[in-house]
């Protein structure tokens, strides 16, 4: 404008000047030399001038003014265009959620855009406006590594530099921040300028996260992990995309050889069809689906597997995937062969043995009848012999005794074959009764003093033969092993508790010792006084069929003073 | 009293039993013996061709019968006996009479609907005192 002015000025001088010339030149011959019009020459000269004049600056600033008029509208096209190339520019950084920073190197000129207010919720006064600021809000761990990899990007000035750091927020809080940045050189090649973009990437990062540690079930698992497509056109099965280390382990496929197969290759020979053929229906119906098969390992080797089939679906609900998990059960299940061969075998032992001891109770038994029935034919036959009559008696007794031996025997073997026997409820009274009737001569011989103290309305769930036994071996022990000394004292006592019932027999006879014997006494063939028609069975066989009834027995006993027997039956 | 009564064992003393305590009790006018099942089913097959010619012939009405025997056992017979000849034979009933104390044995008589009793030796006049007015 400065030297404009001056061209003006100075066109208007030099074009005053040349004008003055003219006019004193064309005006000076029309004009006497005198006084009179020397004063009009100089008045009309002047007027010509200053019109001159006057039309001459007219026509120059008029010139000016378009041409100035002109640069205004360029101006202010300019201005338009900047503001709306600014407002493009703050709309894309808002669409982006981008942060854009903007450092003049040299100077250490720092500007931020809006968003490290809207994003970071820094405020507009508090950012700073140097680099220092920046580097001071980058987290303690990332700054060291990131700051190398700045410098060296400044260094060998290429023109892109990318990085991935936490940034600071207002609230001392940080966010993972992905920032990429341009340079800008001179003509010389020199670094003048940077501009980056930050990103606020905390949400993908932590969403990262989260899928590596579950990644990381899938890698870090024992169990072998295979994930399949959903396309059976080719195969039941469908092909493999993807399988862990653990699986790797267990068949020694490496990923690359069973990638874009159908598990169907791991099957063989003795594979198990009918599990196969489950699974490929429970495939073709999208269910999950449970098998066990022999398989095959890369080197051949057999191995039992344990085999999920769990169909997965996509965001919107579409089945996407197949997800198996298999384990190796091969020792799991060598072991329960070898549980089922070990039961097999015994179960079948246990049958030979049981058989055993029927035919053994049979040829016993066989014999001992013909015994038998002769006596009871002898019986009728007139004998005068009395030596003879000695002798026959005397086969007589051995035979019964023989037989309530076998007879005894044979309700053992029995009641161990019999776990669940017939029970129902039955007085206890009348037990007794049936006991007593059957021991009638006994206790006509010996007199004993009998105390019954049991509720008559009382009766318990149980086998009425067993517990006829039981009261009937109870008993004729109590009257067999009374005290000679003393009247025989048996006190019979039942008492009801909430649960169960306790039976107490009690007798004042010549007891057992414990102390010695206390581990012996329900045992098989243990006879601890010696009696001649003592067999070692009784207690046995009450304990046996106590037991068989789902009831117990306990003893307590002294020598010379008597015995106790308490049996506890359950109410049902 | 039972006019023909057969009693199949191969203990002869348990068929001497039988014939006395039989005898005895009164129970049978004739005792036809057999050592085993397959004995039994010969003698029977035998009256059976005889009776064609002469009526008078008397099938038993009941048998007495072992398990375990050799060359045809008690069951082998009633199986034999149940297959071909049966039809002869809508009165006739058969009473085990066994020391056997194996309880599958009692389960395996009751699937025979010709087995009326399972008896445990030895066989008695009480017994068959009892068994008199069921069969007579």
């Amino acid at each position: 404008m400065k030297s404009k002015s001056n061209i003006i000025a100075f066109v208007f001088i030099i074009a005053s000047l040349f004008l003055a010339i003219i006019m004193h030149l064309v005006l000076r011959g029309s004009f006497k030399n005198d006084f009179q019009s020397l004063i009009t020459f100089h008045f009309i000269k002047d007027v010509s001038f200053i019109i001159a004049a006057g039309l001459l600056l007219r026509f120059v600033i008029a010139r000016n003014d378009k041409r100035n008029i002109s640069i205004l509208e360029q101006l202010q096209t300019i201005n338009t265009e900047i503001k709306d190339s600014n407002e493009r520019y703050d709309i894309v950084a808002k669409a982006t959620s981008d942060t854009i920073w903007d450092w003049k190197i040299q100077e250490d000129e720092f500007i931020w855009n809006k968003g490290i207010q809207g994003i970071f919720g820094y405020k507009k006064e508090d950012v700073g406006q140097t680099s220092s600021w920046w580097f001071d809000r980058i987290h303690p761990e990332d700054s060291l590594k990131m700051s190398v990899k700045l410098y060296s990007f400044l260094e060998q000035k290429t023109e892109r530099w990318q990085d991935e750091y936490r940034f600071k927020c207002a609230d001392g809080s940080y966010k993972y921040v992905f920032d990429r940045g341009f340079l800008v050189k001179d003509a010389d090649g020199k670094a003048i300028r940077m501009i980056g973009a930050i990103q606020d990437v905390t949400k993908q990062k932590e969403e990262e996260q989260r899928l590596r540690l579950l990644e990381t079930v899938i890698t870090q698992t024992k169990e072998a992990v295979v994930i399949t497509d959903t396309d059976i056109s080719n195969n039941p099965i469908p092909n493999i995309i993807f399988v862990n280390p653990a699986f790797t382990k267990m068949t020694g496929y490496k990923p690359k050889e069973v990638i874009g197969k159908s598990p169907i290759m791991f099957s063989g020979p003795k594979a198990d069809m009918s599990e196969l053929e489950k699974l490929s229906t429970a495939i073709k119906n999208y269910k999950e689906c449970f098998i066990e098969t022999l398989s095959y390992k890369k080197n051949g080797e057999e191995y039992w597997v344990n085999f999920s089939m769990i169909p997965v679906t996509n965001k919107e609900g579409e089945h996407s995937h197949w997800i198996s998990i298999q384990r190796d059960v091969t020792k799991e299940k060598n072991q329960e062969r070898e549980r089922e061969q070990l039961i097999r075998e015994l179960t079948q032992n246990n049958k030979d043995l049981k058989q055993f001891s029927y035919i053994t109770s049979h040829n016993f038994r066989a014999p001992l009848s013909n015994l038998t029935g002769l006596l009871h034919l002898l019986e009728d036959v007139p004998i005068e012999n009395e030596e003879l009559q000695e002798i026959l008696n005397g086969f007589k007794r051995s035979t019964h005794l023989l037989n309530e031996t076998i007879e005894d025997l044979v309700k053992v073997v029995i009641i161990k074959d019999n776990p669940s026997i017939l029970k129902e409820d039955i007085s206890i009274k009348e037990i007794f009764e049936n006991v007593f009737f059957q021991l009638n001569n006994q206790i006509n011989l010996y007199k004993p003093t009998i105390k019954f103290d049991v509720d008559e309305t009382l009766s318990i769930h149980i086998n009425k033969a067993y517990m006829e036994s039981i009261i009937l071996n109870l008993m004729s022990n109590a009257l067999k092993y009374r005290s000679k000394d003393k009247v025989s004292k048996i006190l019979i006592k039942a008492v009801d508790k909430e649960n169960f019932v306790n039976l107490i027999i009690k007798d004042n006879g010549i007891g057992i010792d414990l102390d010695k014997n206390g581990d012996k006494i329900f045992g098989l063939y243990q006879r601890f006084h010696n009696y001649p028609d003592s067999k070692g069975l009784g207690l046995y066989l009450v304990k046996s069929q106590i037991e068989a009834m789902g009831g117990s027995i306990e003893v307590e006993s002294q020598v010379g003073k008597g015995t106790q027997f308490t049996l506890t039956f359950k109410k049902e | 009293m039972l006019k023909t009564i057969l009693c199949v064992d191969d203990d002869p003393i348990t068929l001497m039993l039988c014939k006395k305590v039989i005898k005895k009790a009164e129970f049978s006018e004739d005792v036809l013996f057999a050592n085993n099942g397959q004995e039994a089913f010969e003698l029977i097959q035998s009256l059976v061709n005889k009776k064609q010619n002469d009526t008078e012939i008397n099938l038993p009405q009941l048998i007495f019968l072992d398990l375990n025997m050799p060359v045809k056992n008690g069951w082998e017979f009633l199986d034999l006996f149940n297959t071909t000849i049966s039809n002869e034979f809508l009165e006739t009933k058969v009473i085990i009479l066994s020391s056997t104390i194996d309880p599958s044995d009692y389960n395996k008589a009751k699937q025979y609907d010709i087995v009326s009793h399972f008896l445990s030796k030895p066989i008695t006049v009480e017994m068959l005192e009892n068994l008199k007015p069921i069969y007579s």
